[in-house]
């Protein structure tokens, strides 16, 4: 069997492309637990996360009642640690000092603390939590081969290419699209990539990537590509390296050289002008 | 500017818009802008005599374009208001007889046509008692105040046999007839929509000099004399869709309302509507006069590019992104396995292109000389400029259609009792 679903949510498309063994309804149940994520981590409508933000910007602590947003802040936790704390959904050019050090996070309370008032923004972290919400389901549903896309920048795939072996990707150069920047094969992989150039960064919907470490605007035209077996892992990776410093980047880098990529460009770079591609003879 | 001057540019001119009209496509499309431009020069004394009624700012406007042309000349100048004919007068040599009634300047004789500049309720029997006198009318748009009027005005100018033009100078600009032209090669694929605006910051109230009335002044904003921005602004828009498109509208439907300058006038200063042509396509209008941002545009919207014509761009659509993961999914019932391409940012709902285009490659002249010298060739052949008469005359209809569909808040549909040109 082949199918495929295409959907708004998490601010973009998702596809979800389904190949071979499964369920009748498998893909109906993954675009649902997408959409369930959407629903407990969104900032752009009332949510679990917009509750909880408002409290914590009154600068009170607050019980997490939700399970995905409890759950999204266990593996937040987690992926500090594995990200030398480059990655922070806490990180507000609002509040310059604060950022998830201003956190307490009881887990086996549900609840979190605060020292300060902080606001949180999952950004691309939902996206990669949502897909191996949606992969997992699928494995449940006997799949063994789908691919699954939110937007452009977020890939997971479950098993094996339906032709066998990985499933090959070609990473485009944000700003020259003809241009590859690395290919990569995944299997039961995740793949995130940022980047602060390139079509759509300037689109209003689009919040800026902040450095943690001082809450700037992270200017620099860089793009950066991580793979992990989980795609909330890849995301927190793809976004660590782009607010890292040289030495912070070499560090995050060395973890997995073959997995973990970063393009500085030069400064000035930006998006392409298309009216270059434009040919009309007056 | 000298002579020299002026006429280098106004061969330039003239060379620009034979070459935008050049072809048998445009020949059909815009048939009385090369007819305009080919016209003869004639010699001073020979030249059509043109009587000018109405003085006002635009009436001056075009008596200073008059005096460009090689074939016109303006032999009489009438207007009810002093102060206007006064001003009238300084622009025409003293031996130009000034006549402050119309009649009494037809009855003095003396002339070929008239050029008709005053508030739109008087046009069709300014132009009535023209033909009735023998002459030729040059009249501004719109044509009349409502759409019988207009109807009239044609037949009674068959019946006459006089010419009856109408003043829609981007008829004769440069860049829109190469915009055309453009169109017409398919350089911007199947046209299907047009979006036109005119939005101004402005009252558009006037003061009243000592010795005018109100409604003399401002019958712009008045019912009995004017539709406001629909027969002022509109009626040129719609003539450009309708060029474009080839075709008049089959329908209208449109809401209008005095939202922001109610001090009280009588006409909308918001409008907004729909113009419905054959196959779905539509001209969508605002005009406004509380906010200029967007200013005045028509965005010609192809399936292949867009013309902005006041703009004098020209842009073309980029080619359709390919779909990575479709093709993925047809590569693998090939049994193909391909790399599939991905990465830049997240995808986002569509922005607006705000690369500029190309240039439509065309500067700025004057085309209202054109328009006369065309009258003019009009008037001494006694053969009405191909395909004119009827640009202007639907552009009115619509103009006005677009009125009663606003004030009624019912589709309107065009209607099927015009006169046949």
């Amino acid at each position: 069997m082949t199918d495929v679903v295409r959907f708004a949510s998490m601010g973009t498309r998702v596809e979800l492309h389904r190949f071979g063994a499964g369920d009748d309804d498998a893909l109906t149940a993954a675009q649902r637990a997408i959409e369930a994520v959407d629903d407990a981590l969104t900032i752009h409508r009332p949510s679990a996360t917009t509750a909880l933000n408002e409290r914590l910007m009154a600068g009170q602590g607050a019980a997490i009642d939700d399970a995905l947003l409890f759950e999204a802040l266990v593996t937040i936790e987690e992926l500090r640690a594995s990200t030398l704390g480059l990655f922070d959904p806490a990180a507000d050019r609002r509040f310059a000092s604060a950022g998830w050090s201003a956190i307490a996070f009881d887990r086996g309370a549900a609840r979190i603390e605060i020292s300060q008032p902080v606001a949180l923004d999952f950004g691309g972290f939902g996206k990669g939590f949502a897909l191996d919400r949606a992969c997992a389901v699928l494995r449940e549903k006997g799949v063994v081969s789908a691919c699954l896309s939110a937007g452009e920048s977020s890939i997971a795939v479950v098993g094996e290419h339906p032709l066998g072996g990985g499933w090959p990707f070609a990473i485009s150069h944000p700003l020259r699209p003809d241009e590859i920047l690395v290919e990569l094969e995944l299997t039961d992989e995740s793949v995130s990539i940022s980047s602060t150039v390139g079509a759509g960064t300037n689109a209003p919907e689009r919040a800026a990537m902040i450095r943690p470490t001082d809450a700037t605007i992270v200017s620099a035209p860089r793009c950066t590509v991580a793979v992990d077996r989980l795609g909330a892992h890849a995301e927190a990776m793809s976004t660590a390296l782009l607010v890292a410093d040289e030495d912070q980047a070499e560090r995050l880098l060395n973890g997995d050289r073959t997995r973990r990529f970063l393009f500085d460009f030069p400064r000035g770079a930006a998006i392409p002008d298309q009216s270059a591609r434009m040919s009309f003879n007056d | 500017m000298t002579d020299n001057d002026f006429d280098l540019s106004r061969r330039s001119f003239i060379d620009r818009v034979l070459m935008a009209t050049a072809g048998a496509g445009m020949a059909a499309a815009a048939p009385w802008a090369s007819t305009a431009a080919l016209a003869a020069p004639v010699a001073k004394g020979d030249r059509v005599r043109l009587g000018v009624i109405g003085t006002g700012d635009r009436g001056r406007g075009l008596i200073q374009n008059i005096a460009k042309t090689r074939n016109c000349t303006v032999a009489a100048i009438c207007d009810n208001f002093e102060l206007h004919l006064a001003k009238g007068r300084a622009l025409v040599d003293a031996s130009t007889r000034a006549f402050t009634d119309h009649r009494a300047m037809l009855d003095a004789g003396g002339l070929d046509a008239v050029v008709i500049a005053t508030p739109l309720d008087l046009h069709k029997q300014q132009s009535f008692d023209a033909f009735d006198a023998g002459l030729h009318v040059w009249c501004e748009k719109a044509m009349a105040r409502t759409i019988d009027d207009c109807s009239a005005m044609v037949k009674r100018s068959q019946d006459s046999g006089k010419v009856l033009q109408i003043g829609h100078q981007r008829m004769f600009k440069p860049t829109y007839l190469n915009a055309v032209r453009r169109a017409k090669e398919g350089e911007i694929g199947s046209l299907t929509q047009i979006r036109a605006s005119w939005h101004r910051q402005s009252s558009w109230r006037r003061p009243v000099p000592a010795g005018a009335t109100d409604r003399q002044i401002n019958w712009r904003l008045y019912r009995d004399s004017s539709a406001g921005l629909m027969t002022e602004l509109a009626t040129h828009q719609i003539q450009v869709s309708n060029l474009f498109f080839d075709a008049v509208p089959t329908r209208v439907m449109g809401s209008g309302s005095i939202c922001f300058w109610k001090d009280g006038r009588e006409v909308y200063d918001h409008v907004a509507l729909i113009y419905e042509y054959a196959g779905g396509r539509k001209l969508i209008y605002t005009s406004l006069l509380n906010n200029a941002r967007y200013g005045c545009e028509e965005q010609i919207q192809g399936s292949k590019g867009t013309i902005e014509p006041e703009l004098g761009r020209i842009y073309k659509e980029l080619p359709p992104k390919e779909l990575a993961l479709l093709r993925m999914q047809a590569d693998v019932a090939s049994g193909k396995k391909r790399t599939v391409p991905i990465g830049g940012a997240t995808w986002f709902a569509e922005l607006p292109v705000t690369t500029p285009g190309d240039s439509l490659g065309w500067g700025e002249y004057d085309e209202t000389m054109l328009q006369f010298e065309g009258f003019g060739e009009a008037v001494r052949t006694g053969k009405p400029l191909p395909g004119l008469l009827s640009q202007a005359y639907y552009a009115s209809v619509a103009s006005l259609l677009g009125e009663q569909a606003m004030d009624s808040g019912q589709v309107m549909a065009w209607p099927t009792s015009l006169v046949a040109i």
